[in-house]
């Protein structure tokens, strides 16, 4: 895939802090990467990394306690932090959506599925009721829920955890967005469900030539769906890699500890494996630890990982990390 | 749907059972020489007592004088009422619809205040006007009914000699009294009554006087209501789907009213009940201060002389209230959540 020469999303040195009671938590510090149009760029790392945070970040949905969010949000030029309430409002759903990782709880119990589907294109694109219903019916159709015209005048509660994240879906592309921000959009879901969910999604990102963030803890998807990788470790990245390269080489040894000892891409026990399971335990983001975050758990720890923050060393395009050995 | 009504009207039968036979039983506790002597007018009578208990047996146990009672029940006669001097069932229904107006008035205002202020307070949170909603809920649900209503009555009336006390101007009452043939009591209740015969000057005067009763009433009973409607807009903006509506641009106005609030009505829904056992409890307290003989004034007579057939009535139709009320809250809340399916 030949990739256009300007992002559709740069995020630059992203900070987002949350000013608690117990003191400041700085759940992302100092994140950057960029999305092109039309890829599936892969952010992985472990629970309480901040991956979610920095999705929430783009929208600006973080609500309380209020987030305090510093850097630059590019999204077609457009610093996204300079943006008003009602300038962001008319981003969201609209030019960027997003899917949640709970389908049970995403969705509004009193509200028609159809209801709820055809609300972003009665904001976003003027439709009146009727137009907005009925293109929700061909957005259910689109997201291959049989019988979308009578399930479209169901409640939630009628569909299954797989319908209802089809009807996420089916919402967050029913406005044509640039860009979907999917967090954990399977991990909610049964095995087999997981795979229809992910290869539908991949299906209609090619239909709607939408670019996608996929987070998630699953490498098997990782490998399957997306091009590129960012590894995230307590707020900042680690690595970024095209997804064969971090597969065969990957450079960080938190990358290296969660694919596993010899990750080969494409071989069979590969497929639909979870992160592993690295010793220690993640810092809380109001503690970090100092010099390189990992050195606590890190298999190849040196004396000045201890005092010194590693820097972020560029290998070549879309390949960097962030660690000591490679200085 | 039907068979749902059908079963919830037969359980009235055995409300209506459960709840005579405990305060029959309650009232059982007074000695025969007690409730006889609601019968006796004046002492010379006095000697009369054992006569009375024996002709009415009052001395009888408790089921043989139950069961006497709710034959004449059944009958269709609820008995003789001494403060009204007049047949209970007749009475009733004089009394009946001064409650009913003070109620038809408060009722809308305490849902569309509660829901209206309990929102409000839940969306701006912990400002001034969720600080001010809530000291007006703690004075209206910590102070006594009958101390606001003193409280309101001497302020109003007392000082500023604004709206009296009663239902109607004792110069109308006199009128209507003489002139029955002029106007004619449809309803029974004078503002309504007063559109009806054309005598919009009697509608004014019967509205005034309702301001005070119906405010303290008001400011009682919608405290609860507010709270209700207050931690359920603040609870239901924590939930993911608001987040959703969030992130598909959907405005403040579209996630509070659309979203949130039609989730939150729920709970307001249920206390809906306990709201009208409150309104129960409230028209006692506000008849008897502001002399508006309706229903809460008639028990509150009634039980200070022990008028047995009254008390009796009344227990009937609060549990005719009660159970209606919370079928019909049953099928609006199976209307207005659709998980819940009646059966
Ligand atoms: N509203 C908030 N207030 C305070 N701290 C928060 C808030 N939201 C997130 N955090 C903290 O920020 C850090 C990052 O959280 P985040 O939800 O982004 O993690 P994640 O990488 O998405 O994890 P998971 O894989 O479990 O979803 C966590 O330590 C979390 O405790
Ligand atoms: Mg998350």
């Amino acid at each position: 895939m030949s990739e256009p020469a300007t992002p559709l999303l740069e995020i630059k040195d992203l900070h987002t802090r949350f000013h608690t009671l117990d003191g400041t938590v700085n759940a992302v510090d100092g994140v950057d990467f960029d999305v092109y149009q039309g890829e599936t760029l892969g952010l992985v790392g472990e629970s309480g990394c901040g991956k979610s945070v920095t999705a929430l970040s783009i929208l600006q949905l973080l609500r309380c306690p209020p987030a305090e969010i510093q850097g630059r949000i590019l999204f077609e030029g457009n610093n996204l932090l300079d943006l008003d309430r009602e300038g962001i409002r008319k981003i969201r759903g609209n030019e960027i959506s997003m899917i949640f990782q709970e389908p049970m709880t995403s969705l509004n119990p009193v509200l028609r599925i159809g209801e709820q589907i055809a609300e972003a294109a009665k904001i976003h694109k003027r439709m009146t009721r009727q137009e907005a219903w009925r293109w929700a019916v061909e957005m259910l159709r689109m997201v291959q829920i049989p019988g979308p015209g009578s399930r479209s005048k169901q409640y939630p509660h009628k569909f299954s955890g797989g319908m209802r994240q089809r009807a996420m879906i089916a919402m967050a592309l029913s406005c044509n967005p640039r860009l979907i921000l999917a967090d954990e959009p399977s991990t909610a879901l049964d095995v087999t469900i997981q795979a229809q969910i992910m290869s539908l999604m991949q299906k209609l990102k090619e239909e709607f030539n939408s670019a996608i963030v996929l987070i998630t803890h699953d490498l098997g998807i990782i490998a399957e769906m997306v091009s590129r990788v960012v590894v995230m470790y307590a707020g900042k990245v680690v690595e970024e890699a095209p997804v064969k390269e971090l597969f065969k080489d990957p450079r960080h040894p938190y990358t290296q500890g969660l694919l596993g000892s010899i990750p080969v891409i494409g071989r069979k026990e590969q497929t639909g494996r979870r992160l592993q399971e690295i010793p220690g335990i993640v810092p809380s983001p109001m503690e970090t630890p100092l010099g390189c975050r990992f050195h606590p758990r890190c298999h190849k720890v040196m004396n000045r990982c201890q005092e010194q923050e590693p820097p972020m060393i560029h290998l070549a395009e879309h390949r960097r990390v962030s660690c000591l050995l490679e200085a | 749907m039907l068979a749902f009504i059908t079963r919830r009207l037969l359980l009235l039968i055995f409300v209506l059972f459960g709840v005579s036979v405990l305060l029959f039983g309650i009232l059982m506790t007074f000695s025969p020489e007690r409730r006889a002597a609601t019968y006796v007018t004046s002492p010379q009578q006095a000697k009369d007592i054992p006569k009375i208990i024996k002709q009415f047996g009052l001395d009888d146990p408790f089921y043989i004088q139950y069961f006497r009672w709710m034959k004449e029940v059944l009958k269709g006669n609820m008995g003789w009422s001494l403060v009204a001097s007049r047949p209970v069932g007749e009475a009733f229904w004089n009394y009946f619809p001064v409650t009913l107006e003070m109620n038809l008035f408060a009722a809308p205002i305490v849902i569309i205040f509660g829901i209206w202020l309990g929102t409000l307070s839940g969306i701006h949170r912990d400002t001034w006007i969720d600080h001010t909603t809530r000291i007006l809920a703690i004075v209206g649900w910590s102070l006594p009914t009958f101390l606001f209503a003193l409280v309101l009555l001497m302020i109003f009336y007392g000082y500023f000699q604004l709206f009296s006390p009663g239902v109607l101007s004792d110069q109308l009452t006199m009128f209507i009294i003489d002139n029955p043939e002029t106007f004619t009591r449809f309803t029974g209740m004078y503002t309504i009554d007063g559109i009806l015969n054309g005598r919009f000057d009697i509608t004014l005067n019967a509205l005034a006087h309702l301001v005070l009763p119906v405010s303290t009433y008001v400011i009682v009973v919608v405290a609860l209501n507010m709270r209700v409607m207050r931690s359920g807009m603040i609870e239901e903006l924590s939930k993911d789907y608001v987040m959703t509506a969030q992130a598909k641009g959907a405005d403040k106005k579209t996630i509070y009213i659309k979203h949130a609030r039609r989730n939150a009505l729920l709970p307001v829904v249920t206390v809906a009940g306990q709201l009208v056992a409150l309104s129960m409890e409230g028209s006692i307290a506000v008849e008897v201060v502001y002399n508006r003989h309706g229903i809460g004034w008639w028990l509150a007579e009634s039980a200070v002389q022990l008028d047995m057939p009254v008390l009796m009535c009344i227990c009937l139709f609060m549990g005719v209230v009660f159970v209606i009320t919370n079928l019909t809250l049953d099928i609006l809340y199976a209307y207005i959540d659709p998980r819940i399916r009646l059966n």
